[in-house]
Order: C-alpha cells, then sequence, then structure tokens
C-alpha cells in the first residue's frame, strides 16, 4: 500500500455531480485527483447499439435489494466517467418552488434548508455553461421567471404530437421539453440530428454529457482522473474532527491512499452512505458525520405511468431524442390526485425516440407477447405506436435505507442493502396516473392504447445523505457540507430532502454548483 | 485509455463483433454468422443449448438461426464486466453463466415433470407455446429455479436482441438504423 502525495481535493466517483465540482474546483486553482471505479470512457467507445450500450452500465454491483418495491439499481446506475449521465436521456425540467416546502405546506415529507429563490440562479448558470434547449417563457405559467435557454427548442415529431389532442382535451397544457441537447451549434458542439440513439451515449457531443463538457473542462484545468479506481474507505484524524483522505484499490487492484484537504462524495444516492457507514470509527461508531442518525436513511426513487398508443398513420417512432419533446406541470400540484388516496407531484413528458430491444425499446410494450403473435405486433408497431410518460412522486420515508448487509464485494468491503417500498398514497398516485393516460390516449383517436403496467418501477434515486437545518436531523447542510467534518462533503441526489416529479440532473448541477463556489469561497476555513 | 483499461474491457474497443474462438484462434464473427458456422460452444452443454434454442425460437421466431445460442453461450465466457446481456442490467449477479444454468434446468425440470419426463425441446410446438406462457404468469405448479416470468423476461430479451436488435433485424424490419458509430459486422 502506497501513500500518496496529498492533493487538495478527492471526488470519489466521476459522473454528474463529480464532474462538476472537479471543474469549478480545477478551475479555481485546486489540486483536484477524481476516483472512478469504472473505466475511462471516450466518446468514441459509445457505439449506437442496444446491447452494446450496456456495457457502459454496472455489471454486478454491490447491492442487495428488499422491500416491496426493490430498487432497480443497475439500469438507473452509471460506471465509469460521466456515471449514469454518460447515458442518460437528458430532460431537464427543473424543481418548482412547492418541492422545496412540502413539509411547510402539506404537514408531511421534509423541507429543504433552502428555496427554488436560492437555486434558480444556478439553473441558469448551468443551462448558459453546458446548454439547454427548451422555451423558458413557455414554462413561466407554471414557475417564476428566469433567464431564457441559451437555445430554441428541439424538433418535434409525429410521434410526440399525435398526443397533444388527448392531452388539450383533458386540460393539460403541454410546453417544448427543457432538455440538455443541442437544438442548434453550441461552443463547438454540434446541433441533434434526431437519430435516437442518446440512450447509449450520444458520441458528437450533441447531449451535453459530463465527459465532454464538465469533466472536460476540468481537465483542461489540470484535474486528473484516476479510473477503474474504487473507493472503499474515508479516512479521519484520531479526533475524528476531520478526514483525511481516502482509501482505495487502484487499477491494478493494489491499494492506496490518496490523501486530500478535502474528500467529495461523488458516487451516487447509494454509494455515499455505504461508504460512510463503512467508514466507521470509534469517534464515529453509527458512519462517518452521523451524528443524526439518518445516514443511509429517506431512500427514495420516481416511478412512472406509461401510457401505450397505436396510430394508423406513420409516427416514425425512431425518430426524434430519448429526452422528451413536450413536457407539462399541469398536474404538478401534489394533491391534483387527492380524490384517489394519492399525494404527490406528476411531471408529464411526451414524444420520444424509441428503438426496438433494451428495457426501452418497442419490443417491451407487449410483454405479455411473445412468438408469432410478437412477430405481427412488431410490423405494426414500427409505423404506429407512441408513449406517454407521467413520472410520479413518493415521500421520503425513514424505513426505506441503505444498511450494510452480510457478504463482501471484491475488495473485502461490505456489500450494503437498499430497503425500498412505496407507500399507498404513491401507488394511488402510480394508478391515477395511469387512469389519466388512458383518458387522454383515448381523445387522441388512437387505434389502441394500454396502460404499461408491471412490477411498479424504480426510477432515478434519491436521499440517504440528506441535507437540513442542523446535525439533529440531518447529514449535510445545504451546501453539500457534512454538519459534523467540515471538510467532508456530499454531492448528488442522495442530499434531496423530497425528490419532486422532475427528472433530477438539472437540480444536481444546479446545488452542486451552489456547493462547489460554496467550498471555493471559504476554503480558508474548511480545508484540512 | 490505459493499456490496463482497454485489456479490462473489449479486446479492440470499438470493435462490436463478438470474439468467437475456432481452432484456438479468435475471430470476430456475429451471432448469425457464429451459428450458420457452428461455432464451438465455450461455457453452455448441448443439451442447455438445445433448451436454449428451442425456448428463444418460441419466444421470438428467428432467435435460432440469429444466433441466440452463440450470443449467450460467448457472454457467458468473458468477464461479467464486459458483457452485454440484459441479465447485466436486471441486477442479476454475476457470474451470469449461473443465472442460464439454473435457468434452464428449471425450463426442463418442469417441462419433465408436466409432460411425461419429455424435456423442452422435445415437446411440440403448440405445447412449448402453451408452457412459455405459463411460465410467464408464474403458473407452473412446482417451479424450482428463478422466477419464470423473470426467466421469460431475460430470454424473451435475449431473444429480440438477436433479431430485432441487430442491424439486420432494422433492415429487416424497414426501420433506418441510423447510427453514430455503427456495431461491427451489422451487429
Ligand atoms: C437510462 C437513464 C436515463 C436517465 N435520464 C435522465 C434524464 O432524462 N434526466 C435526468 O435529470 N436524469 C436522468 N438520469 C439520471 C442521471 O443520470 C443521474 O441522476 C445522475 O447521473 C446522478 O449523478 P451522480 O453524480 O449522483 O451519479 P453518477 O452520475 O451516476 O456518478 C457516480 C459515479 O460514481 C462512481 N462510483 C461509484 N462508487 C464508487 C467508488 N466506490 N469509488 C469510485 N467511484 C465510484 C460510479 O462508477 C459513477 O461513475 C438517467 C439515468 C439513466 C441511467
Ligand atoms: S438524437 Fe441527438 S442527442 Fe440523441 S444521440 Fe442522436 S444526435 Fe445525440
Amino acid at each position: 500500500m502506497a501513500t500518496l502525495e496529498k492533493v487538495d481535493v478527492v471526488i470519489v466517483g466521476a459522473g454528474a455531480s463529480g464532474s462538476l465540482y472537479a471543474s469549478v474546483l480545477a478551475k479555481a486553482g485546486k489540486k483536484v485527483v477524481l476516483l472512478e471505479a469504472g473505466p475511462d470512457w471516450q466518446m468514441t467507445d459509445l457505439i449506437s447499439s442496444d446491447f452494446w450500450g450496456r456495457r457502459v452500465k454496472p455489471s454486478g454491483v454491490p447491492f442487495l435489494f428488499e422491500g416491496k418495491n426493490p430498487y432497480g439499481y443497475a439500469y438507473q446506475g452509471g460506471w465509469g466517467v460521466g456515471g449514469a449521465a454518460l447515458h442518460y436521456f437528458a430532460n431537464f425540467p427543473r424543481y418548482l418552488p412547492t418541492d422545496f416546502k412540502v413539509k411547510s405546506e402539506h404537514g408531511k415529507g421534509l423541507d429543504w434548508p433552502i428555496n427554488y429563490a436560492d437555486i434558480a440562479p444556478y439553473y441558469d448558470k448551468v443551462a448558459a455553461e453546458i446548454g439547454v434547449s427548451g422555451d423558458a417563457k413557455a414554462e413561466e405559467i407554471w414557475r417564476p421567471k428566469g433567464e431564457a435557454y441559451p437555445m430554441p427548442p428541439m424538433k418535434t415529431f409525429r410521434n410526440g404530437q399525435v398526443w397533444l389532442k388527448g392531452l388539450e382535451a383533458n386540460g393539460i397544457r403541454m410546453v417544448p421539453a427543457a432538455v440538455g441537447m443541442n437544438s442548434v451549434d453550441f461552443k463547438g458542439r454540434p446541433a441533434c440530428i434526431y437519430d435516437g440513439w442518446c440512450h447509449v451515449g450520444c458520441p458528437i457531443g450533441a447531449l451535453a454529457n459530463p465527459v465532454i463538457t464538465y469533466l472536460a473542462d476540468a481537465r483542461k484545468a489540470g484535474a486528473e482522473v484516476r479510473a477503474l479506481s474504487t473507493v472503499t474507505r474515508i479516512l479521519t484524524d484520531a479526533s475524528g474532527a476531520k478526514v483525511t483522505g481516502v482509501e482505495y484499490y487502484d487499477a491494478k487492484k493494489e491499494k492506496q491512499v490518496q490523501e486530500a484537504s478535502v474528500v467529495i462524495l461523488a458516487a451516487w444516492a447509494a454509494q455515499n452512505p455505504r461508504l460512510m457507514i463503512n467508514s466507521s470509527t470509534d469517534k464515529h461508531p453509527k458512519g462517518l458525520a452521523n451524528s443524526s442518525g439518518v445516514l443511509g436513511k429517506y431512500m427514495m426513487a420516481h416511478y412512472a405511468s406509461g401510457t401505450w398508443a397505436m396510430f394508423d398513420e406513420d409516427v416514425e417512432p425512431h425518430m426524434g431524442t430519448v429526452g422528451a419533446q413536450y413536457m407539462s406541470y399541469e398536474r404538478y400540484d401534489k394533491n391534483s390526485k387527492k380524490a384517489k388516496g394519492a399525494f404527490g407531484s406528476t411531471y408529464i413528458v411526451a414524444g420520444t425516440a424509441l428503438k426496438t430491444s433494451d428495457l426501452g425499446g418497442f419490443a417491451n410494450a407487449r410483454l405479455d407477447l411473445f412468438g408469432p403473435k410478437l412477430a405481427e405486433f412488431m410490423q405494426r408497431a414500427k409505423r404506429g405506436i407512441t408513449r406517454l410518460t407521467a413520472f410520479g412522486e413518493e415521500m421520503p420515508n425513514i424505513e426505506n435505507r441503505v444498511e450494510l448487509a452480510d457478504g463482501k464485494d471484491e475488495f473485502g468491503m461490505p456489500l450494503a442493502k437498499i430497503v425500498h417500498s412505496f407507500s399507498d398514497e404513491a401507488i394511488a398516485l402510480w394508478n391515477a396516473n395511469f387512469d389519466e393516460g388512458i383518458e387522454i390516449a383515448k381523445a387522441t383517436g388512437a387505434k389502441e392504447y394500454w396502460s404499461a403496467r408491471g412490477p411498479m418501477p424504480t426510477i432515478h434515486l434519491f436521499g440517504g445523505t440528506i441535507m437540513g437545518e442542523g446535525a439533529g436531523t440531518s447529514v449535510t447542510n445545504s451546501y453539500g457540507q457534512t454538519h459534523d467534518i467540515p471538510n467532508l462533503w456530499v454531492a448528488g441526489p442522495g442530499l434531496f430532502p423530497t425528490e419532486g416529479a422532475s427528472n433530477p440532473t438539472y437540480t444536481i448541477f444546479a446545488v452542486s454548483q451552489r456547493g462547489a463556489e460554496n467550498l471555493v469561497s471559504k476554503w480558508g476555513s474548511v480545508a484540512g | 485509455m490505459s493499456d490496463i483499461e482497454r485489456r479490462a474491457l473489449i479486446k479492440g474497443a470499438g470493435l462490436s463483433a463478438l470474439a468467437f474462438s475456432v481452432g484456438g484462434a479468435e475471430i470476430l464473427l456475429s451471432p448469425r454468422q457464429a451459428h450458420a458456422q457452428n461455432i464451438p460452444f465455450r461455457t453452455l452443454t448441448p443439451e442447455q443449448v438445445e433448451t436454449l434454442e428451442a425456448l428463444g425460437e418460441t419466444l421470438v421466431p428467428g432467435a435460432k438461426q440469429a444466433g441466440i445460442s452463440n450470443f449467450v453461450d460467448q457472454q457467458l465466457s468473458i468477464p461479467h464486466g464486459e458483457a452485454l446481456l440484459e441479465a447485466r442490467i436486471l441486477n442479476v449477479r454475476p457470474p451470469y453463466a449461473n443465472f442460464y444454468r439454473a435457468a434452464l434446468s428449471a425450463v426442463d425440470k418442469a417441462s419433465q415433470a408436466k409432460n411425461g419426463d419429455k424435456k423442452f425441446a422435445q415437446l411440440s410446438a403448440d405445447e412449448r407455446y402453451g408452457f412459455v406462457d405459463l411460465m410467464r404468469q408464474n403458473k407452473i405448479e412446482g417451479w424450482q429455479g428463478p422466477a419464470g416470468p423473470f426467466v421469460y423476461l431475460i430470454l424473451r430479451s435475449d431473444a429480440v436482441d438477436v433479431v430485432y436488435g441487430t442491424m439486420e433485424g432494422y433492415a429487416a424490419l424497414g426501420i433506418p438504423y441510423m447510427p453514430h458509430i455503427a456495431p461491427e459486422k451489422r451487429w
């Protein structure tokens, strides 16, 4: 085991949040090392194929899955530089003011320690930095005013347009979807060509993945990325008052110690608490920065109610991007489906490119079909099929948690389990959104329509290291700095005390930008 | 990418045909070509291949010719971090061969129990269809092994991959493939 020369910052995970932190800190002149468990993917590794696309995803994850709605980790996760955002769909809806104050407004869930207004300037900053296409003015029917997006909306296609009549008939206004993709050339990256391969990675850089945005900037500013380097433990000094670095296994599977003045955990919502719990010491017996006892608690996931429709006309299902064409916050009011026993926001999107295979492919639109019936379905679907999706919110529940489990991973680190069950109110919202999807489809004039029912899906991941007012009830402050150990920071959706219904990454970026700038501004008092 | 990383990934990163061994040498082929050329299997037994091909063909017509067994066999013989199988993203614990062995054995055992000792591949087309229909709904009594609906999901995905997921599959359906970076050998 070698102890490597001390650096200013070590970042665990070179995905969405880690790359942003690296960029801000390296540009501020800090010596930054990113340790990334997966490979150092190049844009040329992003082959346009559903099954080749799977090799950029995790394999054999160090988690066990329990609860009534076990978490679908590997499909949702990332592995290698860019993290899950190497192959995300880049839907960039922001959270709305109500998401930050659920407890105050409804007496359930939790409040964030900050408001929408605290985050809003960072949404604008992120958009200007990496590029967002959309129509901010149009969105302002639901949210406070802000700056225009730097690019106009993306093109739409028949597979999106055919939904508009049905949505309008149900009183649902749609606006151009905000996406982290280029509708026009942007900062040397080309405009999208609408071939629908975003979900296996866009090798031309029309989609803002971290590898060509924040991580490229970080590298240019001198940050070092060590790929195939898996962190197993965060190290503290004898007093337990500060962290001193991390222990990791390098590409040759040799153990190393990287000392650093500040450690930032950006290994996604379940890995961060796993690492913190595994780093327990006599000064931190329940895990690092866990005086609140809520480390690993309040894990949350989104779920989706999809509606399929088959049209007689050719809607060109293969065309467009895998992100959305239209979006709506019309059902975002957390009580909009109260009459059905539901609670939580719903975010609706329409229009997406569909490929044939993989989980999201249209061969899975009728999972019950096989044999000649599937072959006949594929012939019809290739021209006529399209999907509408409603994302739903669940409330934080302390029973949904990450904790260490029996068994060890290849580095001898204990496995962890993610225990996750949806509440009755979330299940009611899921069902109500299916019902509404059918009403919408009916009003489109589609030839056939049906709900994409199956086991309740778990999408995105939140919680485990939630932010809050103080060390009594939360793990970090609103910047991601842990309450207990000032030079240990956490980044990513694990900080979110509630999850809203919007896709998370635009907010992950905004919260990370705010945190990284704060760290730079108070560096002298934080660095250990 | 460093040499070590390259080795940790796919030999000749960026190549998209699969590496099959023929007479000690590695050649790049699509599963359909591997099937047509009777490339020897590395991991699956002849009985397992027979069951997998019969299942694949029942799930998605054309899967046998498209090389489902060569695809799965080749995938099970490489490190799990390189695998392209749907099992990878559905949280199956590596080595993935364990899952496939258990799944194929569960299918044959259940088939034998239900059909007078006949393995799945020995059933008529109608019997196979009926069996799979019950398996997907978890309605086979005495089933032992990974859950029937999950076996259905994974093997159906493999069959869909080789029949509909390739460039050839798109061409047969008449959908433009439009790749940024095309898989080699149209795979
Ligand atoms: C298919 C798919 C579609 C998506 N679509 C959207 C979308 O449209 N809009 C949206 O907002 N979001 C979307 N997301 C979600 C988005 O990708 C994530 O929210 C985001 O990437 C999370 O950021 P993160 O920094 O927390 O984690 P990640 O970006 O996943 O990065 C974490 C990194 O940490 C590494 N790591 C883990 N453990 C260790 C360790 N012990 N040592 C070192 N490194 C480690 C991992 O390998 C990984 O690279 C999608 C995700 C997927 C999978
Ligand atoms: S559709 Fe656009 S963003 Fe998606 S992969 Fe193609 S060019 Fe990239």
